[in-house]
């Protein structure tokens, strides 16, 4: 298998128990149209038995009202149907404790937002900021959120539909699997830096290559699987590790906050935390003004 | 006249960051934290030869509206078009985090004191999202700082102020949406995509980025007010954006989270209507959404001052 992408409805059933997987089937949910963002594949799967919320994108789909979401975009309805399946899982478990809390698997292969007209009128960057607060509640509230990247992870796309998941972990590159905000071609001409330089530097500094190796390098990423064989059997241990965490109170080491701590880890952001340090300790020095105004 | 009177005065638009931060807040009451004194430049930046300031392109501080600690981050548009990497992009999330410990600290020490102490933020966007020369470290700053907001909800509420020149784009137009209140003024913008790229995708004929007109029609304080996206729509003046986070700090958290677009599944249960009124408009023009919206003639509202288009202008509110 040379590639993943465009394979999300395939990867979902790599990844869970065999014919698992019911679409639109979760608690109290349902679309308005049978058409509805059919690029944005939602449902429950069991991994192991155990239940789960599976969010995908189907890059062979088009939406039939919006022109410029097809190949896995994520527009206007996408994201709202992904918010939704979120919501949705969030209520569904409200009454259990954190270990019983079902996960939430995202299959990531999308290559952007919507970029047209009506998305601007209308607001697209609504739809894709509910879909990212809706999985930062669903983390805080206790689910595994589990991103797994098989295919395209670019930019605005991979920041809802990726980046609030506790822990990331992606296909190599040798599967094609892009995560980037701009190919270094298109970053060399917006900045006029030379492409040699920055290929060249790229390999030192991995904030300015694209690739699921730069992402794991800045915490970004937390483990990348050298074949699509892989996922099943990472997915279920990253997902035991996610709930361990939680049991722990370790939540620090999770999500976009712990992503953080581990590109200091391993070398990357290393500036991050010493503006933020350097920010409480001068606050420190005049708390009394503002505390007691 | 003190400085920070001559500051009240000034047109929003033009303002600094720095003069935004400071006029936010009141007179001599705002500290900055991490300042260009200290010096915390941009790693990354050296490396392609590029130039770099002493603040990274954004202001954080403190300061006070009455007795409210109100935390300020405002972007620099001048600096690489306010763009984020990783100095900026701590220095927001550090800020985003310093509001929840002063609510926290607030609420275990004097928990009767919530409602008149409780704190506030204010983020004065001016940026067009992640910093392409950082690109990797700015995506990932822009995730942590969706993260912090998450964290204040129903505690801290997190104003967007919006009235520079280059208005909020990219991924910081997914923050702004994000936030609790967004506060705009007619001559600001908020979006995804600049018009541009929209050019680009779509051909000049659909839509013309030198166009100012239609660039604001589609995205600036006006339609964005008329669309309930923007809450409160002000004049272009810091005093008069000041005021309106004044009000904003006195209000209880739950009319607050009345002031929402998005956020809780009720929420987004209006915005999916929202997109079904728009595949039936199929609007061409933000002119047709205003009409759907029972704006008789877009036109006159588009050449009205700011009193008559608040006297005359129909609009969608947030809440249900």
């Amino acid at each position: 298998m040379e590639t993943m992408m465009g394979q999300g409805r395939l990867a979902i059933d790599m990844i869970v128990d065999q014919d698992s997987f019911a679409e639109n089937q979760i608690p109290n949910f349902s679309v308005p149209c049978e058409d509805y963002a059919p690029g944005a594949v939602v449902g429950t799967a069991r991994i192991n038995g155990r239940e789960c919320t599976v969010i995908a994108n189907d890059a062979m789909e088009c939406n039939p009202r919006f022109p410029v979401v097809y190949a896995g975009i994520i527009g206007m309805e996408e994201g709202y149907k992904m918010a939704m399946a979120v919501y949705r899982s969030i209520e569904a478990d409200a009454d259990l404790p954190v270990a019983k809390k079902r996960p939430l698997l995202l299959i990531v292969d999308t290559p952007g937002n919507g970029p047209g007209k009506v998305e601007e009128i209308i607001g697209m960057n609504k739809s894709t900021g509910a879909y990212q607060l809706a999985l930062a509640e669903a983390r805080k509230a206790g689910h595994p959120v589990l991103a797994v990247v098989i295919g395209r992870a670019i930019s605005g796309a991979f920041l809802c539909h990726g980046l609030q998941a506790d822990q990331i972990i992606s296909l190599s590159s040798k599967y094609n699997t892009m995560i980037h905000v701009m190919p270094l071609t298109s970053i060399a001409r917006i900045t006029k830096q030379d492409l040699e330089r920055l290929t060249a530097l790229s390999t030192s500094n991995p904030v300015f290559a694209a690739g699921p190796e730069f992402f794991f390098r800045l915490g970004g990423v937390e483990e990348i699987m050298e074949s699509p064989q892989a996922m099943r059997e990472c997915v279920t241990r990253h997902l035991d590790d996610i709930y361990t965490l939680k049991a722990v109170n370790r939540t620090d080491k999770l999500g976009p906050w712990g992503r953080g701590e581990l590109g200091e880890q391993r070398g990357g952001r290393i500036t991050r935390k010493k503006v933020m340090a350097r920010m409480n300790e001068q606050f420190d020095a005049v708390a009394d003004r503002y505390l007691n105004a | 006249m003190s400085k920070w009177q001559t500051l009240q005065t000034r047109s929003f638009l033009e303002s600094t960051a720095r003069q935004r931060a400071q006029g936010l807040v009141d007179e001599g009451s705002f500290t900055e934290l991490v300042g260009p004194t200290e010096r915390f430049i941009s790693p990354h930046l050296p490396e392609l030869g590029e130039a770099v300031e002493f603040d990274d392109g954004v202001v954080t501080g403190i300061g006070l509206l009455g007795k409210h600690p109100a935390i300020v981050i405002s972007q620099e548009g001048r600096f690489i078009g306010g763009a984020v990497g990783e100095v900026g992009g701590a220095k927001m999330v550090g800020a985003l985090k310093l509001a929840q410990s002063i609510y926290e600290k607030l609420q275990a020490e004097n928990p009767a004191e919530v409602q008149a102490r409780r704190p506030i933020v204010l983020i004065s966007f001016e940026t067009g999202g992640v910093r392409l020369h950082e690109a990797n470290a700015g995506l990932l700053a822009h995730a942590e700082v969706m993260d912090q907001i998450q964290n204040l909800r129903h505690k801290v509420p997190v104003v967007s102020v919006v009235g520079s020149k280059i208005g909020c784009f990219g991924g910081m137009g997914f923050v702004a949406a994000a936030t609790d209140v967004i506060v705009m003024s007619e001559f600001s913008r908020i979006g995804l995509t600049g018009p541009e790229v929209i050019e680009q995708e779509m051909g000049r004929a659909e839509f013309d980025a030198s166009d100012r007109a239609l660039v604001f029609r589609t995205t600036g304080g006006k339609h964005k007010y008329i669309m309930g996206d923007c809450n409160y729509l002000v004049p272009d003046s810091i005093a008069a954006f000041r005021q309106q986070a004044i009000a904003i700090a006195a209000l209880p958290m739950d009319a607050i989270e009345n002031l929402r677009r998005i956020g809780s599944r009720s929420a987004i249960e209006r915005q999916m209507q929202l997109v079904a009124m728009a595949a039936e408009v199929s609007p061409t023009d933000a002119k047709d959404m205003w009409k759907a919206i029972g704006n008789e003639n877009p036109q006159q509202l588009i050449d009205a001052n700011y009193t008559d288009f608040m006297a005359q202008a129909k609009r969608l509110t947030p809440a249900a």
